[in-house]
């Protein structure tokens, strides 16, 4: 008999796996079904935070240990790139059992652990699930190229020639040639959007559809508070489409959303489409409902426009993708990022915007991976503190859930000369001891160096240094997370736009009822006056929010401020009332 | 009676400023609200003679907000005093009511343009910073534009505004009513508009110097190079050009004329007595005139005084404004065909003021001004490139006919800085220099 922790396991032909009863629950948090609304997130790779065991690896002890500093720091939600069984072709994302830890990380119980833990400190954990692909070494697939008329046959996307769905694109063109790859034991074409290595499921098969649910469920009755639902808009394929979005696609999805509201009332569903906005909202679900399908998709493409507008210092290219952002669902969020495990990707911008961008912050091609730029926050903005405090202010209060990326919070820097995405993936720094005190391994055997450049490297940026002193970019960080978290109007506010005759400045009004915070942004490096109109907000009085410094009552003459270059300021306006 | 004598000299849009005030009278007085607002017409008499028409909503009895009432306050008359009413909440959205509901006041007519919403029922404030008209904004998406100075006939603002908006163009805040009158003569003539408000816009000056400070910053950078290059835009904002004249051209008509080089001579032979460096570059300068021909071109209704303060950027478009051209000259001569390329040269010229404006007040650096060209070159290469991508034919092939019209708007420059701002004189007469070498080639 094959013990739980192993995992899946071939029995006659047949794929046979755990169950959630075969191990521990972690106690729940009390059922909220909006918390994601209000949540900071931060995506953290269990391999690269903190390892326990010395063998060069994080692990899920390792996330646990570190538990008090993400409490400490603000956190609500962990995002956790996949940690399932792997070949690690693909950084995890190909995953050969759904049912098992990748076992240098530990093991489900350890996760189980890891939930517990969290969920002790008012922590939520969500994670990936790669629907769209498994791993060719999925039993799936090994059983499906093995026998063709077998249970697993048709849990792939086999075809007798490499011409179908030829509108669909490829997505990893430094990689790929095509969508298709001959599979030489079945003498068959499979189908994969991404790597070779990671052939599509076959959602057309409701068989494929009750696994999947399946694993949903397992993860789900263990704990966990949700889902990054991984290339979520490829799941079916049709001819003459460009097999994207297709409302099949949707229905599933639908599905899946049913089961977490019956089953599991307060975990989410989080979209990631690399899409456009208009295509995004499809997968809140009906509006009417409030949102039946994901209760979060990330923002795509708001990121780059950040980053070309503040190097424009022109406000058009965040105002142009915002006021092209359709309104959403009511029980719905945006996830938004400055960066995160994969490239800044430069898919949702015109050819234009694309050479701009590399030429602005990838001059080195070394930079550049697929269509975008790997690079790390700090090193994109040239270790500006400014700039990085003007970024950060952009994501805690642009309208979405922000997702901090590990390590940027100490303004951790990239190395680019580690292969595909590795070079942002380097050991969380801690402190200037061996390893960035990141694992007690011997240096050799750390899975990639950590970073030791001059400015970037552990020993000049890392936790220890930074935790005990107020003027850090870490505690700033710690600062602004908490400032936003006392305003409702950050999580859930409207969001009107401001407008002003100067280009530079980025002002716009967050509205939550009685909660109006106001926030003016200088996306130049130079100082520059604005004059706002504020006519509608007469007599209210602008409460600088991180000292509550009161600043000269409204009136009806355009309002007045200067700004520092990449200066910013957070207002909440007061009622006249209260001003007495 | 108000003391108009003593109240319009200090308005911005009062362009009398030069001449002696005679005398300041009504001459027409139309009742709009009880007896609390009115429209007037007034006849300004100078004392060379000449007159000018002006026209003002009055409020009686009702002033504005606080921060208003200095600027707002007209006088007493008896025990009643006169505000602009503009500045009046209530009254301002009494026009545009009247506006909304097509009324008829004695000669005046407001008109909604067919399917327009406007905002009645919201609050209004009368934007900063204008000179030769007041506009008043409603609740963030509608503004009225009242003429100050009026004059019998059509004003092609409103007459351009209303053939692109009812043709569909992106490109110009919509139309969404009128208010017209009659002179005392019995002409028509157009009071005011009413069109949507780009709340989130910042204008093409704005927007350029942007870019031209971010050049200057750098030590070394050249003008491709800049994180603030301002090309893409520039590109852009020539497909709205283009696509403006083009709707102007299908809606209005084009018809062949031979270019207007008598009136840039004249308009040399003006500018020498301003600005006498200018007589020794008079010869060169009729040459290039001249060598635009005589041979007839495409002539059609274009906007007249483009450059890039008049032109806002938006989320989503560049938008022109501003069609009523130079509002000291007859309307007739405003409303007279010219070639698309007075446009043209006109956001060019704007380029090189956009480059070379910030470096007024300091000692010239030659690098400073190399790297200024590199821009501009950079800039009206993607605004033409823009242009012709849309309107199908390069404003560059017409060589000639360009820089005529280059030079005839740098020879207008010169005279202007030459009597406003003699600080900037090196800006034209730089270009005016750089146009006369390029005629010799």
């Amino acid at each position: 008999m094959q013990q739980p922790a192993e995992g899946s396991h071939v029995h006659e032909g047949v794929v046979e796996h755990p169950a959630a009863s075969d191990f521990g629950q972690a106690r729940i948090l009390p059922t909220d079904r909006n918390w994601f609304q209000r949540a900071v997130f931060y995506e953290v790779l269990v391999r690269a935070f903190y390892d326990t065991n010395d063998d060069g690896s994080g692990d899920l002890h390792g996330l646990i240990r570190q538990l008090d500093y993400l409490e400490w720091l603000g956190i609500d939600c962990l995002w956790l790139p996949p940690f399932y069984d792997s070949p690690l072709r693909d950084g995890g994302y190909d995953i050969r059992d759904f049912y098992k830890v990748l076992p240098e990380f530990g093991t489900v119980d350890d996760f189980v652990e890891l939930l517990d833990a969290a969920h002790k400190r008012g922590i939520r954990v969500i994670t990936d699930l790669v629907m769209n692909h498994t791993s060719d070494q999925h039993p799936w697939f090994q059983e499906s190229r093995r026998e063709p008329d077998g249970p697993y046959g048709d849990y792939y996307v086999w075809s007798d020639t490499d011409q179908r769905y030829a509108d669909a694109r490829i997505i990893f063109v430094d990689t790929e040639e095509s969508n298709w790859t001959f599979d030489p034991v079945r003498r068959q074409f499979f189908w994969h959007r991404f790597f070779s290595h990671q052939p599509d499921l076959n959602y057309d098969n409701p068989q494929v559809q009750l696994e999947m649910l399946n694993v949903i469920r397992f993860w789900l009755d263990l704990g966990i508070d949700g889902f990054r639902l991984d290339a979520v808009p490829y799941l079916f394929e049709r001819e003459g489409t460009n097999c994207e979005n297709l409302p099949e696609t949707h229905a599933f999805l639908k599905t899946c959303r049913k089961i977490v509201d019956e089953e599991f009332p307060g975990r989410v569903l989080l979209a990631e489409a690399n899409q456009w906005p208009s295509d995004v909202v499809e997968y809140f679900g009906d509006p009417d409902t409030g949102g039946d399908e994901c209760h979060m998709a990330f923002h795509f493409p708001l990121m780059p426009r950040i980053f070309m507008a503040v190097r424009r210092e022109s406000r058009f290219p965040i105002s142009e993708i915002l006021a092209q952002t359709p309104p959403i669902p009511a029980n719905c969020q945006w996830g938004i990022f400055l960066r995160n495990h994969d490239e800044l990707t430069l898919e949702m911008v015109t050819d234009e915007e694309r050479d701009y961008m590399y030429a602005e912050y990838a001059k080195d091609p070394r930079m550049r991976a697929n269509v975008g730029i790997r690079r790390r926050l700090a090193a994109l903005l040239d270790n500006d503190r400014n700039q990085v405090e003007l970024f950060t202010a952009l994501l805690l209060s642009l309208p979405g859930s922000p997702v901090i990326y590990y390590g940027d919070e100490i303004g951790m820097g990239d190395n680019i000369w580690l292969g595909d995405r590795d070079g942002v993936r380097t050991p969380m720094q801690w402190t200037p001891d061996r390893n960035a005190g990141f694992s007690r391994a011997n240096p050799g055997r750390v899975y990639v160096p950590p970073n030791q450049d001059a400015v970037f490297g552990y020993q000049a940026v890392n936790v220890e240094a930074q935790r005990d002193s107020s003027a850090t970019l870490l505690n700033w960080t710690r600062t602004m997370v908490a400032v936003r978290r006392r305003h409702e109007a950050f999580a859930v506010g409207t969001f009107q736009e401001l407008g002003g005759s100067n280009p530079s400045v980025l002002a716009f009004l967050r509205q939550a009822g009685d909660d109006v915070v106001l926030c003016v942004n200088n996306l130049s490096r130079f100082p520059q006056p604005i004059e706002l109109n504020l006519a509608d907000w007469a007599g209210y009085e602008p409460i600088e929010l991180t000292g509550r410094v009161p600043f000269p009552r409204i009136g009806q003459l355009p309002y007045l401020l200067t700004l520092q270059g990449h200066g910013f300021y957070w207002f909440r306006l007061n009622r006249p009332a209260e001003v007495e | 009676m108000l003391p108009f004598a003593e109240w319009l000299p200090q308005q911005r849009w009062y362009a009398g400023r030069q001449r002696e005030l005679v005398s300041a009278e009504s001459v027409a007085i139309t009742p709009l609200h009880d007896h609390d607002l009115e429209h007037r017409l007034l006849l300004v008499s100078y004392a060379d003679g000449g007159s000018e028409r002006y026209q003002l909503f009055i409020a009686w009895d009702q002033p504005p907000a606080d921060e208003f009432t200095a600027v707002a306050t007209i006088g007493a008359a008896g025990d009643r005093t006169g505000y602009d009413a503009l500045f009046h909440e209530p009254a301002a959205r009494h026009l545009l009511a009247l506006v909304a509901e097509g009324a008829r006041r004695g000669e005046l007519r407001f008109t909604p343009e067919p399917g327009a919403s406007l905002p009645v029922a919201a609050g209004s404030r009368v934007m900063d910073a204008e000179q030769t008209n007041t506009s008043v904004v409603y609740d963030r998406t509608a503004l009225l534009k009242v003429f100050r100075r009026v004059q019998a006939g059509i004003n092609p603002d409103l007459e351009l505004n209303r053939v692109l908006a009812r043709a569909g163009s992106p490109h110009v805040a919509k139309l969404l009513g009128a208010i017209d009158g009659v002179d005392p003569e019995g002409n028509p003539m157009s009071l005011a508009m009413v069109t949507e408000y780009a709340e989130n816009a910042a204008d093409g000056w704005a927007m350029a110097t942007t870019s031209t400070r971010d050049l200057f910053a750098e030590a070394d950078l050249r003008a491709d190079e800049v994180g603030g290059d301002f090309s893409a835009e520039s590109h852009r904002l020539g497909e709205a050009v283009a696509s403006v004249h083009r709707t102007l051209a299908e809606e209005l008509g084009s018809a062949p004329a031979a270019p207007p080089i008598e009136t840039m001579t004249d308009r040399l032979a003006a500018a020498i007595e301003a600005v006498p460096a200018l007589a020794s570059r008079a010869g060169a300068a009729r040459k290039v005139f001249e060598a635009a021909g005589t041979s007839r071109i495409r002539m059609q209704r274009i906007h007249g005084d483009l450059h890039l303060g008049q032109v806002l950027r938006t989320p989503e478009h560049w938008l022109l404004i501003d069609f009523e051209g130079e509002p000291g000259t007859p309307i007739a001569e405003r409303r007279r065909p010219d070639s698309p390329l007075r446009d043209v040269a006109g956001v060019l010229r704007s380029f090189e003021y956009a480059a070379y404006q910030l470096l007024v007040g300091e000692s010239v650096e030659e690098q400073l001004i190399y790297r200024a060209q590199e821009w501009i070159a950079r800039n009206e290469a993607a605004f033409c490139d823009g242009y012709a991508s849309v309107a199908g034919t390069d404003p560059r092939e017409q060589k000639a006919l360009l820089a005529a019209y280059e030079l005839d708007k740098a020879v207008y420059e010169a005279a202007y800085e030459a009597r406003h701002r003699p600080s900037w004189l090196w800006i034209p007469m730089r270009s005016i220099d750089r146009l006369l070498a390029v005629g010799f080639l």
